[in-house]
C-alpha cells in the first residue's frame, strides 16, 4: 500500500476509537439524530431520538422516514429532502419560518426546530438531521403570548375605565350642583324677599336648606379632588417637609388667630415626593390637629419624624386634641367616615380618605394612633 | 356708550331666573336676551332670516357651557372666527371646575370665567364684578 501521507492513514484501532467516540458523542446527545439514505430508509437513530419518538432503534431502522412525520406531511416532506438532495447547499436549518412537526409512535405530534445536512459517505448520500423537540418552549411561549394578550386586555379595560370615570366626574360634578343651586339659590330669594311674611322657625328653616345645599356642594367638590388625585401622576422632588409645615400651620394660625396652639415642627426633615401632593397631605393632617383641639385652651401639635419597624422614615402628625377610639381604627380613612359629631367637629370625612390615596400613591403607608380626650397620631411613609 | 343689549345663553330655566335676578341686583339695567340653546344663541348672535331676526351685537355674551344641539364651545369657537363678533367680550358660564379644566384646554379665547356658585350671594357678587368690569370699565368695541 502505497504511503498516501500520515494524516489518511488510518489504523483500526484508530477507526475503532473514532467510531467509539463518535457514538459516545450521539448516544449523550439530547437533540435526535436521524440518519437517512437516498431512497430516505432510516439508517442511523440515537438515544436523543429514542427518547424523543419513543421508537427504540431497532423498530426503525431500514424503516422509511414517513414514520416519523405526520400524516399531512409526508408526501411533502419526501419532495423536500428530494430537492435539498439536488441543491449545492450542504446544510441548512429548517423550521426557521414554520414549525416542523415530528410524530412520536404513539401517534402524537409534537413541534420541532431540526437541521438537515447531506454528507456523501463512498459515492452514497446520507441524509442526517438533528432534531430538537420544542413542545415546552412552544407552551411557555403560547403561555407568554396569552399572558400578553390578557395584560393588554385589561390595559385597555382599565383606561376604558378610567375615561368612563372622568366622564362620570364630569356629569356629577355638573348636573349635581344644578339642582343645588336652584335649592340654595331661591331659599336665598325667599330669604331676602318673604322674610317679613315668615316667623323666626321658617327662617330658620330656610338657613338649614341653605346651609345643607353649601356641604353638599363641598361634598361634591372634595369628592371630585379625592378623584382627580387618583387620575393624576406622581410627580417626585425633593421637599422640604419642615418648610411645608411652618407653611401650612402658618396659613392655620392666620385663619385662626384667637387659637392658643404651642406647634413644634422638627427641622430639616425631607423627602422625594411629589410636593403638590404632600403639600395636600399637610394641610389635611395638621388642619385636623388644628381642628381636633379646638376645644383646648392650651393645644399642643407636633410634626416630626421616627422609623417605622422596616428602618424607613415614618412623618406623623401628632395632637393633644379629642383623639378616637381605636376601636374605630380602620374607619378612618375611609371616604365619609366620621368619628364626631358635625356639631362637634365639621367636616366631609374625606380629609384622611385624601391622605390615604395620596400616601398610597407614593407608594407608602398610613396610619394613627389615638386616645379618645388624650390626642392622636397619625404617621405616614413615602416609599 | 348705548345700552347694548346682554346675551344671555342658558338652558336652565332655574339659573335663567337667578342669573337675571343677579343682574337686576346689581342694577345692571342692560336688556337682556335670553338663548336657551346653541342655534338660538347663534341666530341672536348673526341674524337669521328665515326668523325674521337681525344680529343684535351685544355688550357682552354670558355663556353657558352645556348646552341643547350646539354646545357652548362650539357657540364660542363660532363667535371667535366670525369677523362681526370676533370682538365682543364673552364670559362662560361654568358648573364646575371640571369645566373651568375644559376651557383652559381650549384656549378659544373666552375673556373671562365665572363659576356658578351654589353660594347665591357669592353668584350676585361675581356677577357684579363681571358687570362693572365688562359693562362700565371695559369699553366695548365699536359694533
Amino acid at each position: 500500500m502505497p504511503d498516501m501521507g500520515g494524516s489518511a492513514t488510518i489504523t483500526a484501532e484508530e477507526l475503532l476509537a473514532s467510531r467509539e467516540l463518535f457514538e459516545g458523542i450521539l448516544a449523550i446527545a439530547a437533540d435526535a439524530v436521524v440518519s437517512v439514505d437516498q431512497a430516505q430508509r432510516i439508517i442511523l437513530f440515537n438515544q436523543g431520538a429514542e427518547r424523543i419518538f419513543q421508537f427504540t432503534a431497532a423498530e426503525v431502522l431500514g424503516q422509511p422516514l414517513e414514520i416519523l412525520l405526520p400524516t399531512f406531511a409526508r408526501a411533502g416532506h419526501g419532495r423536500q429532502v428530494e430537492r435539498f438532495g439536488q441543491s449545492p447547499v450542504p446544510a441548512r436549518q429548517m423550521g426557521e419560518r414554520s414549525v416542523i412537526r415530528g410524530r412520536r409512535k404513539d401517534g402524537e405530534e409534537f413541534p420541532a426546530e431540526a437541521s438537515i445536512s447531506r454528507i456523501v459517505v463512498g459515492g452514497r448520500t446520507v441524509f442526517t438531521a438533528i432534531l430538537r423537540d420544542v413542545t415546552q418552549e412552544r407552551a411557555a411561549e403560547e403561555a407568554i403570548n396569552s399572558l400578553n394578550t390578557d395584560l393588554r386586555r385589561r390595559a385597555t379595560q382599565l383606561e376604558n375605565a378610567n375615561r368612563e370615570l372622568e366622564a362620570f366626574s364630569y356629569s356629577v360634578s355638573h348636573d349635581l350642583r344644578a339642582p343645588l343651586r336652584s335649592i340654595s339659590g331661591f331659599s336665598q330669594v325667599l330669604t331676602e324677599d318673604y322674610s317679613d311674611r315668615l316667623d323666626e322657625e321658617g327662617r330658620d328653616y330656610l338657613k338649614r336648606i341653605g346651609d345643607a345645599s353649601q356641604r353638599m356642594a363641598q361634598l361634591i367638590d372634595d369628592l371630585l379632588d379625592l378623584s382627580r388625585l387618583s387620575r393624576g401622576e406622581v410627580r417626585r422632588a425633593p421637599v422640604d417637609l419642615s418648610a411645608l409645615a411652618t407653611a401650612v400651620i402658618a396659613d392655620l394660625v392666620a385663619a385662626h388667630p384667637d387659637r392658643r396652639v404651642a406647634v413644634s415642627i422638627a427641622p430639616g426633615l425631607k423627602a422625594e415626593a411629589d410636593p403638590h401632593l404632600v403639600r395636600t397631605v399637610l394641610v389635611n393632617l395638621l388642619g385636623n390637629a388644628w381642628k381636633y383641639t379646638s376645644r383646648k385652651d392650651h393645644a399642643h401639635v407636633t410634626f416630626g419624624a421616627t422609623a417605622d419597624e422596616e428602618g424607613q422614615p415614618a412623618f406623623f402628625v401628632r395632637d393633644d386634641g379629642a383623639g378616637f377610639d381605636m376601636a374605630y381604627a380602620d374607619k378612618l380613612f375611609g371616604a365619609f367616615q366620621r368619628l364626631h359629631g358635625m356639631k362637634d367637629f365639621p367636616g366631609t370625612g374625606v380629609g384622611l380618605a385624601t391622605v390615604q390615596r395620596i400616601v398610597h400613591k407614593h407608594g407608602g403607608r398610613v396610619w394613627a394612633e389615638g386616645v379618645v380626650d388624650r390626642g392622636a397620631t397619625f404617621y405616614f411613609t413615602l416609599q | 356708550m348705548g345700552m347694548k343689549p346682554i346675551l344671555l345663553v342658558e338652558d336652565n330655566p332655574d339659573d335663567e331666573l337667578l342669573t337675571l335676578r343677579a343682574l337686576k341686583k346689581n342694577h345692571i339695567q342692560n336688556d337682556v336676551v335670553v338663548a336657551r340653546d346653541g342655534p338660538e344663541a347663534l341666530s341672536w348672535l348673526f341674524g337669521d332670516e328665515s326668523l325674521g331676526r337681525e344680529a343684535i351685537a351685544p355688550s357682552i355674551v354670558l355663556l353657558d357651557l352645556k348646552l341643547p344641539k350646539i354646545d357652548g364651545i362650539e357657540v364660542l369657537r363660532r363667535i371667535r372666527t366670525d369677523p362681526r363678533t370676533r370682538l365682543v367680550p364673552v364670559v362662560i358660564l361654568t358648573s364646575s371646575r371640571e369645566e373651568q379644566d375644559l376651557i383652559n384646554g381650549y384656549q378659544l379665547g373666552a375673556n373671562s370665567y365665572i363659576r356658578k356658585p351654589v353660594d347665591f350671594p357669592e353668584f350676585i357678587q361675581a356677577v357684579r364684578q363681571l358687570g362693572l368690569y365688562w359693562l362700565i370699565l371695559n369699553e366695548a368695541p365699536p359694533g
